[in-house]
């Protein structure tokens, strides 16, 4: 009972930790937008979340931790990735860092993590008004 | 939480020497006296992305997590090898017998743009910087009335 009341929480928190390593990624690419050579990277979180949230109804049944889920994954088993985008090239040196698009993504993501940190306060509060049965 | 803001001020102090040795580049224009004698040649900053090592036992348990990136470092101060410039000026005080002084292969144009690169990059560096901050003072309200 108590984890189907976090559950909405709980999703919450898996994007949170995604937005803070797209942070350090996208940070780390900043860094870097002089090193030769080197090659952007790129979390890759949502669209995985995408997938498990829709999940079909197959999937097997774990019930132990060490078991290898079966069908479709569910939200406990994604996290964030980092892929490395090494097919492109900008510059002559090799390195791919695209600053234009690093400073959007950067404002994007800043913007997304405001975002899920207002859900989840609204969410908190709705556990809270519930807890406390409407009352104030 | 902190690492984003470690790895952006790596870069900015990346930045931040590049300005410097410019500014050393520069300041040495017309230097054709040095300590290792010869004229002065200009300098550059190697950069290199900075890794965080694993010891080899944790490599296949950390192998999901696979971001290690630490930011930026400068590896070091190289020298510029091209040749210097050869200026006929028979009065100046390290003429050779034909008039001839060599001066330093600095060249002020490239010292200039490599200039507002340094300064954009570290700007670049700061915005970053300023997005992992407004991130974390945003998480504080969390559970917060």
């Amino acid at each position: 009972m108590i984890n189907r009341i976090f559950s909405k929480t709980h999703i919450l928190e898996k994007a949170l930790d995604a937005t803070w390593k797209r942070n350090e990624a996208i940070s780390h690419n900043i860094a870097n937008v002089d090193t030769p050579g080197y090659k952007t990277k790129k979390v890759v979180f949502e669209e995985e979340l995408a997938k498990a949230l829709s999940r079909s109804e197959f999937h097997g049944k774990k019930t132990r931790d060490k078991h290898i889920s079966i069908g479709s994954v569910s939200v406990d088993d994604i996290s964030p990735e980092i892929v490395e985008i090494d097919s492109t090239k900008l510059r002559v040196d090799e390195n791919n860092v695209d600053i234009d698009a690093e400073m959007t993504a950067l404002a994007t993501n800043t913007i997304r993590h405001h975002a899920l940190v207002q859900k989840l306060n609204g969410e908190i509060q709705r556990l809270k008004t519930i807890i406390n049965e409407g009352r104030r | 939480m902190f690492k984003s803001m470690q790895i952006s001020a790596s870069g900015m102090t990346v930045q931040r020497l590049r300005m410097d040795v410019i500014a050393q580049n520069v300041a040495n224009m017309n230097t054709t006296r040095t300590a290792d004698g010869g004229p002065y040649r200009r300098r550059l900053v190697a950069v290199q992305e900075n890794i965080e090592s694993i010891p080899f036992s944790q490599h296949l348990a950390r192998s999901r997590d696979a971001f290690r990136g630490k930011g930026v470092k400068a590896t070091a101060i190289v020298e510029d090898p091209t040749p210097f410039k050869r200026v006929y000026d028979p009065g100046h005080p390290d003429a050779d017998e034909e008039g001839y002084v060599l001066m330093p292969n600095v060249d002020t144009l490239k010292e200039m743009v490599d200039m507002i690169s340094a300064t954009r990059s570290y700007e670049a560096n700061v915005t970053a910087f300023n997005a992992a901050k407004s991130m974390a003072v945003k998480g504080l309200e969390i559970g917060r009335r």
